[in-house]
């Protein structure tokens, strides 16, 4: 396996200035993840955590039938992946492609080996032996009470900022899109019918209703190229996207204070089963397809001046694709459902180290869909027209400057051949992701004929997990914030009264809403801006976990294997300090905010140009704060660290005592 | 073939564990309770509001 990953990675850098095979990077990738895991996982699971099959977990001692529950490794498995997989590791690789196919495979592929799946995996043992605390509770327990808060504080704005960023996604995806838009409303009526049939018609039936739902919506999507063809409901269909946007926000808002049973629930359910379906229907296509990278290994937008997002390859790359490499939110995963689920200790590294790698692996494909495009294309659908001009002449010519050749009439034609009106500046990865999935499945079976189905298949696809993102997401958010209002004003915390639900849940909506629209007013497309916001601040939780990973492994063996962890946490402080850093102080008016500020300043004083000032200082001052939150949580650690290795503070480690399992292995 | 069976069977299993069938499952048999229209509608509506007061992943 190491000669085979050793081998295929060498390929991949040998074969430079010719068009290389896909098949080489997904080789290289798998090779590197099971040597990966079988040495380096195994050692620590071993060596470092000592897991003890004959150690009872939270599940059997804590069982109640509800959470806590010994489950099967495998189902686990499934189970702790649906809940790590989102829109991230799809989106990200696809942006980060503008650097081309190499950078982003690299840190794709040995992010997850040494620092996502440590991660992952090292806080689900973590939580495993403290009776399944979570990610906040252990950093209060280990690390102290500044630490809790601000990981508290920090995930909160994290949640702000991903929640715009995705409906951004998704509102450039749909905007213009009539066939799209059809398809994407008509999945909430039908999660309503699923909600009410799950409720009153066949209660407790989800796989059966999920699979009438799945029906629906393939439906929708076959009526949807009908809507876009027929005249008055194509107008009725297009929306531009502020009408988009405002509709997904009130959308958010009625969804977070909507029953959950009703539209939340059910949709959830789909989503879950349509993502593992389409997840594994790409990993078929591309090896049976094995299509050629048609991007170089490295574009001349290695020197920062990409048209997609500005910024050099360190740290830009590192901090956009997050999920797929690291990713701080899946250290609420593995430290929330999971380990009240796992029947063995030794189960944790399949699940936890397992997991991520094939997270990691859905990066990889993602990456390739994109790079199969010509990038041409892929350019023409990911440059803002702010970056390359509205027009589609302007547009061609200057991405054909790139050294990218693309026509009018290509693009033309390819917009015809999937059902749109055009494919320029669609910004936000998700519509260049449809489209080089639509490729691949495309070329699996039916040609030509068939790529609208799929562009369309494959929007959904994304636009339904993203919106399960967003109103999950908004009622999260509100439960943080009564969280931490409850502690100023008692009654805003009671999640039972109903005007501090509604006022905390338009709190969260306003302030994502707010970022939403910033998004969508920006004339460089909005993910310039947003997705480097999104990535540090993901990154910057995922420096948490490992603070809190350093702060155990140090009280369980000293600095012996403090640098499993630390080493990650280094490069991660390094990369998210440098990226805000530039984000906020950069002369570059395309990177820095205050330079755009700046810049801003001296055109005409309008209001659409005073707001667009404030919201690039407002874009600075959040990531001044979350740079603030980061650095405070990494000192209070570093004193603590600093304590135990001078044995100034005790090396008291806050596991369960030692319980002997009773679990026979057929009950697992 | 055998093999195939099996993988079938753990396939539906972790669905069924998505979709919360078995987490149901397991409420009834712990509870000894028997499934009916207004048992499901009190186990989904407190296991729903406990997994949607945690983030989701992106």
């Amino acid at each position: 396996m190491a000669v085979g990953a050793a081998l295929c990675a060498g390929g991949v850098a040998v074969y430079r200035g010719e068009h290389i095979n896909s098949i080489w990077l997904v080789l290289a990738a798998v090779c590197t993840y099971a040597t990966g895991y079988r040495f380096y996982g195994k050692f620590i699971a071993v060596r470092v955590m000592a897991l003890n099959e004959k150690r009872a977990t939270p599940a059997e001692r804590l069982r109640n039938g509800h959470d806590f529950e010994p489950t099967n490794k495998w189902i686990v498995f499934g189970h702790h992946f649906a809940a790590i997989a989102g829109p991230g590791p799809l989106v990200g690789p696809v942006l980060a492609a503008q650097f081309g196919y190499l950078p982003g495979t690299l840190w794709i592929i040995i992010g997850a080996v040494l620092g996502g799946a440590i991660q992952d995996f090292v806080i689900l043992f973590a939580s495993l032996r403290r009776d399944g605390k979570s990610l906040g509770q252990m950093a209060r327990e280990e690390i102290g009470k500044i630490g809790g808060f601000a990981s508290l504080l920090t995930v909160l704005l994290i949640m702000i900022i991903l929640l715009a960023v995705v409906a951004l996604v998704v509102v450039n995806a749909l905007r213009g899109s009539a066939w799209g838009t059809f398809t994407i409303g008509a999945t909430m009526p039908i999660a309503i019918f699923m909600g009410l049939y799950l409720r009153y018609v066949r209660p407790g039936k989800v796989l059966e209703c999920s699979a009438l739902g799945f029906v629906l919506v393939m439906g929708a999507i076959f009526a949807g190229r009908s809507v876009a063809a027929s005249g008055s409901l194509t107008a009725f269909f297009t929306l531009g996207a502020m009408p988009l946007a405002i509709a997904i926000i009130i959308y958010g808002f009625l969804a977070s204070a909507l029953p959950v049973w009703l539209l939340l629930a059910p949709r959830d359910y789909l989503s879950t089963f349509v993502k593992l379906g389409v997840i594994f229907l790409l990993a078929v296509g591309i090896l049976f397809v094995r299509p050629e990278l048609q991007l170089p290994a490295l574009t001349r937008f290695a020197d920062g001046t990409g048209p997609i997002f500005a910024g050099k390859i360190f740290p830009f790359c590192f901090i956009t694709i997050a999920c797929g490499a690291v990713s701080g939110f899946h250290a609420l995963i593995a430290s929330g459902t999971t380990p009240k689920m796992l029947a063995r200790e030794t189960h944790a590294l399949p699940v936890g180290y397992g997991s991520m790698l094939l997270e990691s692996f859905v990066a990889i494909m993602a990456m390739v869909a994109a790079c199969a495009l010509q990038p041409g294309v892929y350019f023409a659908v990911n440059a803002p027209a702010g970056v390359v001009g509205s027009a589609p002449a302007a547009a061609v010519a200057t991405i054909s400057g790139w050294g990218f050749p693309v026509t009018a009439p290509q693009m033309a034609g390819l917009a015809k051949d999937v059902g749109e009106q055009t494919l320029f500046g669609r910004t936000g990865g998700a519509p260049s992701l449809a489209l080089g999935m639509a490729h691949i499945f495309a070329r699996s079976g039916g040609g030509q004929a068939v790529l609208g189905f799929w562009y369309h298949f494959a929007i959904m696809f994304e636009a339904l997990f993203i919106l399960t993102i967003i109103d999950a997401g908004t009622r999260v958010g509100r439960f943080m914030l009564q969280d931490l209002l409850g502690h100023i004003a008692p009654p805003l915390g009671r999640t039972s009264w109903m005007p501090g639900v509604i006022a905390t849940s338009l709190a969260i909506v306003v302030a994502w809403g707010y970022f939403l629209i910033q998004g969508v007013r920006d004339p460089l497309g909005g993910i310039n801006s947003l997705w480097p916001l999104f990535g540090i601040a993901n990154q910057l939780l995922a420096a948490i976990a490992f603070c809190v990973a350093t702060t155990i492994l140090l009280k369980m063996h000293g600095a012996r294997y403090m640098a499993i962890t630390c080493v990650p946490l280094a490069w991660l402080v390094v990369v998210t300090f440098a990226a805000s850093w530039q984000k906020i102080f950069s002369p570059s008016p395309a990177i820095g905010f205050l330079a755009q500020a700046e810049k801003l300043s001296h055109a005409a004083g309008t209001a659409a140009n005073r707001a667009l000032i404030f919201n690039a200082r407002l874009d600075a001052a959040l990531c001044a704060i979350l740079m603030l939150l980061v650095a405070t949580i990494l000192l209070d650690s570093v004193r603590v660290w600093v304590g135990i290795l001078r044995g100034t503070r005790a090396r008291r480690v806050s596991e369960t005592p030692f319980v002997a399992t009773q679990l026979r292995a057929e009950e697992l | 073939m055998r093999r195939v069976r099996e993988g079938m069977k753990l396939l539906m299993a972790i669905l069924r564990e998505l979709g919360d069938e078995n987490a149901y499952r397991r409420h009834l048999a712990w509870h000894n309770r028997q499934h009916s229209a207004e048992e499901w509608r009190s186990f989904s509506e407190e296991r729903l509001r406990a997994r949607y007061s945690r983030a989701k992943c992106c």
